[in-house]
């Protein structure tokens, strides 16, 4: 195995050397890097030719340019990397630090999302195949698909950002809007519920009746300007979670697993209250060492509860435990809002992926960047939730006509189980190439979103360069996505072995 | 490694979730087997796709809209010397009537002066917008096309004769895949710059076969296994009737669905180049071009942000539409019980 | 049609069953108003060939149909009844009261659990065993269906053992909860006949110690006459005989039924059944060129990072002209991958292949053909042997196309006549082979395989893929075939009956070797190795009362060689 994964290694990275002399080949010869000096009429252009043949080594063979960033790049290894200057001389080292850091942040929460949007959906489709949920979620991924994405990243900014920041200056809601939107969530619940007609009209009434009475209260106290959260709603909300967990994961009859999660609910408020102090004023490190104890906690309590199924108990609880971290997150940003709205009073502006000079705390600053990622990771996750919708959708229908699943019918287990635990991770397989390979190819269309959304990250880096015929960022972005291209097949390979004990030695 | 001799299998009983049995084979097959097939219509394979793809409902209806955009493009404003019969040029700015609104209505139907509006210079956007979408179609079917014959060629040459022909190829398509898409495309792009509409569509189809490359090599390599191919070669046919007549008809199915999706994905990576500034350049315009020109007037004259917009969502998406009728209509796993 | 036996209450019934699916081409009846009973420790086999509905009927025990199929009638399994029941309490029933036994061993487990877990999953889901318990329990099982290291295997999965060994694994879930019967769909249908033999022992012995109902479902005779206590025989959705396995299987009431019997090839009884061209012995003239001759061959494939796999270990044996020679083994023989040899189509690693004393190795691309020309090749798959692309016409004429043999008029006169040999009616010349039934394209495969008059042929277990009674007219056709225009022939199948009644002379194969060889009588009468005994011994016949005593032979047999006779361990 281990082999195995180190030869595949080996021929992606002889690839990945391939493709960055391809690359820069391909680059230099895209234009006239001095184009526009030759054509200017400043009086020190001959200096500014010289100068700039200087920074971008134009006096030299295109190999020799190849093999010196290939020699800076390599020092890469050891933390230590050298990527050329840019035609006006500044290090490209310096400049793909902060681009990579705001991309990366996009890409890796955009693929997280539609990996968990995409397989969940695409399992309720497969579940309640040919069902007028399947068309409507069918029908909008092949939406999603021929979506030109600059075009919906404008839109979103129009109606998600202008209009957004125009409504939270009085956020209610009409009566008709109430009624449209429980009324449409509605028949989406029951949709996916599924069942009779009794059952599903219950349902979607439920949903109406609720969702209508949270709206009607969020608008009333105008809970958008002044949204608060609190420990009532954790308990309640994690609660619901654990209760969920363990029902979807190992059934509500298994007590241990059952009090495990709900001990780690106990455990996360206990730490909610207990850092209190520490979490209105956080650090980024006092935060995650905060949060990892709360996981850390889930997982003792699996330990301790869990007895004959003591794996799935510490699973199900270490699911739990990021839940109420998640809760605890939400509930401390939730209460800087106002201050936000108070720094900012339109709070989504459609440019950056910060507000420059911004002095407001950590959780307003926190906010600040969430509230300015929120749009270009919609618009980035839409294609990508789509795609793995379809995969999932089809995978999990052919892996639901094997015989092992009849076979497992066959023995008298649920449909939960036969699922969760016999489809479900063999339908992931073929899953984790697709989503591997996604991932350097959206980092590569987030250079779109990046420019709708005017963010200066790695598209930027990329676009100035090409269209400035500078080789050096064009070849640091490609460092990126290529290793990225790298580390998620490994990833990919480390996962498959995970999943499927065949491929294991 | 054993041997293929799976013994006798009996008839299939579908899983629950397996939906629609096969009345064909797995419950009425005759059991003697030397009964005579009746004086019904005999179907080629070709004939059952075309008449499953008739009866796809989404697909017939995309490809009426498909066609009525194409037919609606190429007529409104003729090509080259030939004239359309909207008189109206996409180059001519002109006065600027009623802030260059749409005058396109519905009830009753009538098209008006500029039914699309015009832009800021008092050029007729219908006019533009046909052009953009006379050129965006041009290029998507001329990439599908050319990257299909290259993915094609070369998934069949790797899976066909293995070896390190294989190798090599195989090595070029993760060479072209490591970098992502937009990217190569963009680099292409702006290479082409000079060569005009035909270039740009070259070069976008040197970055677009991977993905059927890799298809039509597994399709074939599935292929080669099959028992008939193994008979042709076993009487002593020759490598290029293997080809021709065994192996390409069967991965058929696979090529023009993969075709017609690589067009959709063609116009889509078309008009995302163009937006940034790396594909079809002025005095040229396609619906890319057209959004990145006048994305900023969104709040000011929003009709020119959605047009252009609404016609690649409407080519895209039918084209998506047909492909996945075709899709269904090839698909294996319909006849999988018929085998 | 019912026969009752007072005293004993049936576990499982059926009532006047009816199922009828509704698909996008109409209504397919399946099942047409059937009834039938098993009682406890009893084996009902349900018989019929492909189309049946036997297989329907008993997945209607477990309410585990698809949603288009329709359903009426009657089932109950001990004193519930099967329609009465809402999906919990259907749930409770599955696995609890009727347990399934699948015909894939190698797709019936779910490759990503252990053993152990898909073993305990069911005691926990029923309440017999918890933890810990269920654990030992799993363990226990394994014991009981005599599997050895039973604690180190619970915790292996599924692709680390061997299909005999999941087919016990399967049969392990099946007993587990103590099911009232167990449903046995074709549980022996994909294993090698002497594993065949040994989970065939392991259920017998499983009804006699748990008083369990089999209701066993199977086309093959041999079995029915092995396990079967009574037989009901199906034919298009309808019962159309039952009775005790004796009386059906030596008295036949029912012409279907006396005609599927008639179609079994019989082991023992050599050439000449149902109409088979009966053998003739001649010995060829000293000297003349054998057809084929295989020298010291060895094929091996390659693996990456492991050592070359050898499928094929210096095996040699010759083909006259004229002559069928059966290559006969179990799966992983390297009988298929000979034939594959023969043809030229995979490489030889050394030792060597001549054909007509010609051998492809180095041989030029024109001589090659002209020996392509006199060789013909039929292979099992009756689903990918044909170009779905070719109507029937141009997949027979083919050869002659290939090596530009007449002209269209006389080629489509060859199609006609082969057509009319093969006896396929002639208006099949412009169907497609998806057209056809299987036995159809099988016919349509040795159609193509002759159309040059070849000299050798390789079958390469051409009817194992087909139902009894349309493999009988296949070989029929065959040795009909082979009288006529008298090709030497290697026929590769795993069947042994089949071998019995066409072959001339014999190549026995285990693990890419040669067990034995000889003249058919030699060998399948008076066998002299281990091998060719366990496997003549592990081959059941159609007739209870002989396959009894061959039973009690084979248990001797393997007394003698030391062998432990498979059976459940109860403590």
């Amino acid at each position: 195995m281990t082999k195995f994964i180190l030869r595949r290694m080996g021929i992606s990275f002889l690839v990945l050397l391939g493709g960055s002399l391809l690359l820069f080949v391909l680059t230099i010869n895209s234009g006239d890097p001095i184009e526009d000096l030759r054509e200017s009429n400043a009086d020190n252009r001959d200096y500014l030719i010289r100068q700039r043949t200087a920074y971008m080594g134009l006096d030299q063979p295109w190999y020799s340019r190849y093999w010196e960033w290939l020699t800076g790049a390599a020092k890469c290894v050891t933390l230590n990397c050298d990527l050329g200057t840019n035609r006006n001389g500044v290090e490209v080292t310096s400049l793909l630090g902060n681009a990579a850091s705001s991309t990366l942040r996009l890409v890796v929460l955009a693929t997280v999302l539609a990996i968990v949007i995409g397989i969940t959906v695409g399992i309720l489709t497969a579940i309640r195949q040919y069902s007028g949920f399947d068309y409507v979620v069918t029908f909008l991924a092949f939406l999603f698909f021929s979506l030109p994405v600059f075009w919906a990243a404008v839109l979103l900014k129009e109606y998600g950002a202008i209009r957004f920041n125009d409504w939270i200056v009085e956020p209610t809601f009409t009566p008709l809007q109430i009624l449209v939107t429980a009324g449409l969530l509605g028949i989406a619940v029951q949709a996916v519920m599924g069942g009779d007609l009794k059952r599903r009209a219950l349902t979607a009434g439920a949903t109406l009746v609720f969702v209508g009475a949270v709206m009607y209260y969020f608008s009333a106290v105008e809970w958008f300007r002044r949204p608060a959260f609190g420990a009532v709603l954790i308990l309640v909300v994690g609660v619901a979670a654990a209760v969920g967990i363990t029902a979807l994961l190992a059934g509500l009859k298994n007590r241990k697993v059952m009090w495990s999660a709900l001990t780690t609910v106990g455990a996360g408020l206990a730490v909610y209250f207990a850092f209190l102090p520490v979490l209105r004023e956080p650090t980024w490190l006092s935060l995650l060492a905060i949060l990892a104890l709360v996981v850390v906690l889930g997982a003792v309590s699996g330990w301790f509860w869990g007895g004959y199924s003591r794996r799935l108990a510490m699973g199900v609880s270490v699911a739990v435990g990021v839940v109420m971290a998640f809760l605890i997150v939400v509930d401390r940003a939730v209460a800087g809002w106002m201050g936000l709205l108070s720094l900012k009073s339109r709070p989504i502006s459609t440019i950056g992926s910060q507000t420059p000079n911004f002095t407001g705390d950590f959780w307003e600053s926190f906010l600040d960047k969430g509230v300015q990622i929120i749009l270009p990771t919609i618009v980035l996750t839409l294609v990508s939730v789509a795609s793995y919708t379809r995969y999932t959708r089809s995978s999990m229908l052919e892996v639901l006509e094997q015989d092992y699943v009849r076979t497992a019918r066959s023995k008298g287990l649920s449909e939960r189980v036969v699922i969760v635990k016999h489809a479900f991770r063999n339908a992931l397989i073929p899953i984790t190439t697709i989503v591997a390979f996604d991932f350097a190819g959206l980092i590569g269309g987030a250079i779109i979103t990046e420019q709708v959304f005017g963010w200066k990250g790695m598209g930027e880096l990329f676009q100035t360069g090409l269209k400035t015929v500078d080789p050096a960022p064009v070849m640091a972005f490609f460092l990126v996505t290529g290793t990225a291209a790298v580390l998620m097949n490994l990833a990919a390979d480390l996962a498959y072995a995970g999943l499927d004990p065949r491929i294991r030695r | 490694m054993t041997d293929p001799n799976t013994p006798h299998r009996p008839e299939k009983v579908p899983t629950p979730a397996g939906g629609g049995i096969n009345p064909e084979t797995s419950m009425m097959e005759p059991a003697t087997g030397t009964t005579t097939t009746t004086e019904q219509k005999s179907y080629s394979q070709n004939q059952l796709v075309l008449r499953r793809f008739l009866r796809h409902k989404g697909a017939m209806a995309s490809m009426i809209v498909l066609v009525f955009v194409t037919i609606l493009a190429i007529s409104s404003i003729g090509v080259g010397p030939i004239p359309g019969w909207w008189d109206k040029d996409y180059t001519r700015a002109a006065n600027v009537i009623n802030g260059g609104s749409p005058t396109l209505s519905l009830f009753p139907f009538t098209l008006g002066e500029h039914p699309f509006g015009q832009d800021s210079t008092g050029k007729d956007y219908f006019a533009l917008v046909m052009r953009g979408t006379q050129i965006s179609l041009l290029i998507a079917f001329v990439v599908g096309l050319l990257s299909t014959v290259i993915g094609t060629i070369i998934g069949g040459l790797a899976g066909f004769y293995r070896g390190w022909v294989e190798s090599v190829l195989m090595r070029l398509t993760d060479l072209v895949i490591v970098i992502p898409l937009l990217v190569l495309a963009a680099v292409l792009g702006k290479i082409a710059a000079s060569w005009g509409v035909w270039g740009l569509a070259l070069m976008l189809a040197l970055v677009t076969w991977t993905g059927l490359a890799r298809l039509v090599r597994g399709e074939v390599l599935s292929l080669r296994e099959r028992e008939f191919v193994a008979s042709a070669r076993a009487i002593g046919t020759g490598s290029r009737r293997i080809i021709f007549k065994h192996i390409l008809p069967n991965t058929v199915g696979v090529i023009i669905v993969s075709a017609t999706l690589s067009i959709a994905s063609a116009i889509l990576l078309e008009t995302a180049l163009s937006f940034l500034g790396f594909g079809v350049r002025p005095p040229d315009v396609s619906l890319g071009s057209l959004i990145s020109q006048y994305q900023n007037a969104f709040t000011t004259r929003p009709w020119l942000f959605w047009w252009p917009g609404l016609f690649i969502l409407a080519i895209a998406l039918t084209v998506n539409f047909i492909g996945d009728g075709l899709r269904d209509a090839f698909d294996p796993r319909q006849n999988r019980n018929k085998d | 049609m019912t026969i009752s036996m007072p005293g004993t209450e049936p576990v499982l019934s059926f009532t006047d069953l009816d199922v009828k699916f509704g698909t996008e081409f109409g209504t397919v009846h399946a099942v047409k108003g059937i009834s039938i009973e098993v009682r406890p420790g009893e084996v009902l086999a349900l018989v019929g060939e492909s189309g049946s509905g036997k297989s329907v009927t008993s997945m209607t025990a477990l309410g585990l149909l698809p949603k288009n199929a329709r359903v009426t009638g009657t089932i109950t399994v001990g004193d519930q009844v099967i329609g009465e029941l809402d999906e919990k309490g259907l749930r409770t029933m599955r696995g609890n009261d009727v347990a399934m036994v699948f015909q894939e061993p190698m797709t019936a487990l779910n490759p990503v659990l252990t053993i152990g877990t898909q073993l305990t999953e069911a005691l926990e889901l029923h309440g017999i065993a918890f933890g810990k318990d269920a654990d030992a329990r799993a363990v226990e099982l394994l014991r009981m269906v005599g599997i050895p290291e039973p604690e180190r295997r619970v915790k292996q999965y599924p692709h680390e053992m061997s299909g005999g060994q999941r087919q016990r694994v399967v049969i392990a879930m099946a007993i587990s909860c103590n099911p009232k019967v167990i449903i046995a769909d074709e549980p022996t249908t994909a294993l090698d006949v002497t594993v065949q033999a040994d989970i065939l022992d392991l259920l017998r012995s499983l009804k006699d110690k748990l008083d369990t109902g089999i209701l066993l479902i199977t086309h093959n005779m041999g079995v029915v006459a092995d396990m079967a206590d009574r037989v009901a025989v199906m034919l298009k959705g309808e019962i159309v005989e039952t009775g005790t396995a004796d009386e059906v299987l030596t008295r036949p009431q029912h012409e279907y039924t006396r005609r599927l019997l008639g179609s079994v090839p019989h082991l023992g009884q050599g050439p000449g059944q149902f109409g088979t061209a009966p053998v003739d012995q001649e010995v060829l003239p000293e000297g003349e060129v054998p057809a084929l001759e295989v020298n010291k061959l060895v094929v091996e494939y390659k693996r990456l990072g492991k050592a070359p796999f050898r499928a094929v270990d210096e095996v040699s044996f010759t083909v006259n002209a004229g002559e069928i020679v059966g290559l006969v083994g179990e799966s992983g023989s390297g009988k298929s991958t000979i034939a594959r040899c023969a043809l030229g189509l995979i490489p030889a690693e050394s030792g060597d292949v001549k054909i007509f004393g010609h051998s492809f190795d180095g041989m030029r691309g024109k001589d090659a053909k002209a020996l392509r020309k006199r060789i013909g090749v039929v292979f099992q798959d009756p689903a990918s042997s044909l170009n779905p692309r070719f109507p029937i016409g141009e997949c027979i004429a083919e050869p002659l196309q290939v090596h530009q043999v007449g002209d269209r008029r006389s080629r489509d006169a060859k199609v006609l006549e082969l057509l009319d040999a093969v006896e396929l009616p002639r208006s099949a010349l412009n169907r497609y082979p998806h057209e056809l039934s299987g036995g159809q394209r099988q016919r349509v495969s040795i159609a193509r395989a002759l159309t040059l008059d070849p000299e050798l042929l390789v079958a390469d277990e051409p009817t194992s893929a087909l139902d009894v009674s349309v493999q009988a007219s296949v070989l029929a056709m065959f040795t009909a075939l082979q009288e006529r225009y008298r090709f030497g022939c290697i026929f590769v199948s795993h069947d042994l009956a089949v071998i019995d009644l066409l072959a001339h002379r014999v190549v026995v194969l285990q693990d890419g070797r040669v067990v034995e060889q000889g003249k058919r009588e030699d060998v399948l009468l008076n066998p002299s190795e281990e091998y060719t005994k366990r496997l003549l011994a592990a081959a059941p016949v159609p007739e209870p009362a002989e396959q009894r005593r061959r039973r009690d032979a084979r248990h001797e047999l393997l007394a003698q060689l030391g062998d432990e006779i498979v059976e459940l361990h109860v403590n």
